[in-house]
């Protein structure tokens, strides 16, 4: 057992002062490990009035800590495996991974701290019934000049609203049926890569990012391409205050870059570019702590070029694709109770899909709508119904949801982006 | 495409004036107020909250993001009153000046003598503030604490003015001391108040008078019915003089109880400029003492 490089550099090394040094070196090891217990129980002893900190109130020997359980029950008209398999044919080949009775979604572990003075670091990991995965992982410089920042490491893209934010966070119990036509029912997810973002000292606020990332999402780039960085995003949000409790944030942003899979359509692989396309607005108003409103809708536009193969006798097809997307959402506030309501509809105003130049109709424009009624104890905990009636499965059968969602908040947890 | 963008750049970039004084991002309302009476015409105050917004409750707009981003130094209450805004400004603002350990990162109660030091609590509790209680501005003693404070981060920061603040701080001392003899005329020892959250520990501890009783049994959770029903058997009971309570958070749930009850209802102002005749830290404490002691005068005993 090496204990110490010191202890291995010197020269008289005899067994029997080896022993004594062991044991000296572990009673120090224990006496440091008891004082460094008494420290963190008993900080309240002789401490300044503020224990300070970047995210105040923390000690320097633990780095924040939160756990975030969200859960639901769920049920809908369609059977279980009829969910399972529930297409948005056009767009994706994936069903929803829900289960009719109880859900977990995850408990997302949360552990941040400042690294040092010029490094913030987060790290975000959802553990489900049966898999613990790294959502997140990055630092973020916090002392670069002029407006200035990196991040780096395995985070959620910026490139858009709802993918930026984790799942908790969303105002319902699901992603936006644009996103999961493009990107998946997650969204983009966690990726790998890096993050340069400048916010420069305008009269108005205005930042503006570049990001290059692995593009493993398997709807938008598939994990199996050849080399990465596959994906890249451009975006600027900008804000501007339409009254002292009102605040306009919007931006435009791109995701584009090599993609290789095979959920586009059944039996293929698609092998060519991609570039989405999204405008992001948000409205807030809160006039005080018993009242507020939030109006919120994002577009997105797919334009997708390749080839797709066939997995049986391996003809190749050109497929063209220009596709689009939105989703408008309000949540009224009042005291503790929020509502909601959400009209997402695929298709509005681009549906060409083109298989070696013809046009495939997959049917109807696939759309949703859906509402919500929230009751929230504190701002730790939340329950939420939510209903929907879901149109996207393009088969003429409507899917009615109910969810009973749950979610719970303990520990420091940082602070929610505008 | 790219000269336009370019020439976009540069004309924004211009069209910022170049201040030569330190800018200031404050993010209470009294806060920026005293560093308007220090730094006067040498600074350039930008206040994050509005007076009338609950402290509690605020959201990092994008607007206070990039009003940190400008700041040469940002003043903050401290005692995790903002925990649910400011590290998110600061990490977002971009702006190593204010920083923690800068000395652009001006903490308020750093300087002050707190009170209600919590040391063993959870959120089973509520909203508590285990740093103490946060609400120190209608504290005399420890607003004069800040204010020195104050003057002497903003000559640290800005040496060719330190002896422009230095004099500023005397004339608010003086001021201060002045005002402290007018106040100490107001008698409320031995007053008993019941209060809607823990908003008047400082003004109670300084003016000699109780608070017995709070409307909101745990801090930022509305109050259950089994709850109000026991307290206003015991208001009914022990008579205090007063409901005490600001026109944002708790005037309605108060005005109900004193409807049952008869105990009047007493409407402060939270911060300075939240109500009409709070210009300054000044008029917004006298405006406070004045409504408590009127209330107290005129109170049928």
């Amino acid at each position: 057992m090496r204990l110490s490089p010191i202890f291995h550099a010197n020269p008289v090394n005899s067994c029997h002062l080896e022993k004594t040094m062991k044991r000296i070196v572990s009673t120090v090891c224990l006496l440091a490990l008891c004082s460094l217990a008494a420290t963190a129980f008993g900080q309240d002893e002789g401490m300044p009035s503020s224990a300070g900190g970047f995210f105040g109130g923390s000690f320097l020997t633990n780095p924040n800590l939160s756990l975030i359980l969200n859960t639901f029950a769920y049920t809908s008209n369609l059977k279980n495996d009829e969910l399972g398999t529930r297409a948005i044919p056009g767009f994706t080949t994936q069903g929803t991974e829900r289960q009719k009775g109880f859900n977990i979604d995850a408990a997302e572990l949360v552990i941040f701290a400042p690294v040092d003075p010029y490094f913030n670091l987060y790290t975000n990991i959802p553990i489900t019934d049966n898999a613990i995965s790294l959502e997140e992982a990055f630092v973020v410089t916090t002392s670069l000049p002029e407006g200035f920042q990196l991040k780096g490491g395995k985070f959620k893209s910026n490139f858009s609203r709802l993918d930026a934010q984790h799942p908790h966070a969303w105002d319902f119990a699901d992603i936006a049926l644009p996103y999961r036509a493009f990107l998946g029912g997650e969204g983009l997810g966690g990726e790998k890569g890096i993050q340069a973002t400048w916010l420069p000292a305008f009269p108005i606020y205005a930042q503006f990012g570049a990001e290059a990332l692995q593009g493993e999402n398997d709807l938008m780039f598939g994990g199996n391409a050849r080399s990465g960085p596959r994906a890249f995003s451009f975006f600027a949000k900008s804000s501007v205050e339409t009254a002292d409790d009102s605040t306009l944030y919007f931006g435009p942003s791109v995701l584009f870059g090599r993609t290789r899979n095979a959920n586009v359509t059944d039996g293929a692989e698609f092998s060519g570019n991609s570039a989405l396309y999204v405008m992001e607005a948000v409205w807030k108003w809160k006039p005080s702590k018993q009242q507020g409103f939030i109006l919120q809708g994002e577009y997105l536009y797919l334009a997708q070029n390749g080839n797709l193969t066939d997995n049986i006798n391996a003809n190749v097809d050109s497929l063209k694709r220009r596709q689009d997307g939105f989703y408008a959402q309000g949540i009224y506030q009042s005291g503790r109770w929020r509502f909601g309501a959400r009209y997402d509809m695929l298709e509005a105003f681009a549906d060409s899909f083109r298989r070696s130049g013809a046009q495939q109709d997959s049917g109807n424009a696939p759309w949703r709508t859906t509402g919500t009624v929230e009751f929230n104890p504190s701002e730790f905990s939340r329950i939420r119904l939510q209903y929907s009636n879901d149109r996207s499965g393009r088969d003429g059968k409507e899917n009615n949801e109910w969810f009973m969602q749950f979610i719970f908040g303990i520990g420091a947890h940082a602070a929610h982006s505008f | 495409m790219r000269k336009i963008l370019i020439a976009i750049f540069l004309s924004l970039a211009l069209a910022c004036p170049a201040f030569a004084e330190l800018n200031v991002a404050a993010t209470l309302p009294w806060i920026g107020s005293l560093a308007m009476e220090i730094g006067k015409d040498k600074i350039t105050v930008a206040t994050l909250v509005k007076p009338n917004q609950d402290p509690h409750i605020i959201e990092a707009r994008p607007g206070m993001i990039l009003a940190g981003r400008k700041a040469g130094i940002i003043m903050y209450n401290g005692l995790d009153l903002e925990i649910g805004y400011l590290p998110l400004i600061l990490e977002s603002a971009r702006n190593p000046k204010i920083m923690p350990g800068a000395p652009g990162n001006f903490d308020c109660s750093r300087f002050v003598k707190v009170l209600e030091k919590n040391t063993a609590v959870d959120r089973s509790m509520g909203d508590v503030h285990p740093l103490g209680n946060p609400h120190y501005h209608f504290s005399p003693a420890n607003v004069l604490l800040v204010a020195e404070g104050m003057s002497n981060a903003l000559a640290a920061l800005d040496r060719p003015n330190e002896g422009f603040y230095m004099e500023n701080l005397r004339n608010f001392t003086e001021r201060l001391k002045e005002r402290q003899k007018k106040w100490s005329a107001i008698s409320l020892k031995g007053k008993k108040f019941v209060a809607y959250h823990k908003l008047f520990e400082y003004l109670a501890s300084g003016f000699g008078f109780q608070i017995t009783n709070y409307v909101e049994q745990k801090p930022g959770i509305p109050p259950s019915a089994a709850h109000i029903e026991g307290l206003i058997e015991d208001m009914k009971a022990n008579k205090p003089d007063g409901i005490l309570t600001t026109a944002f958070y708790g005037k309605k749930e108060a005005e109900s109880i004193s409807s049952k009850t008869g105990i009047k209802v007493i409407v402060l102002p939270a911060d300075v400029g939240s109500e009409k005749g709070t210009g300054d830290w000044f008029a917004f404490m006298d405006q406070v003492l004045a409504i408590v002691n009127a209330s107290v005068d005129y109170h049928p005993q």
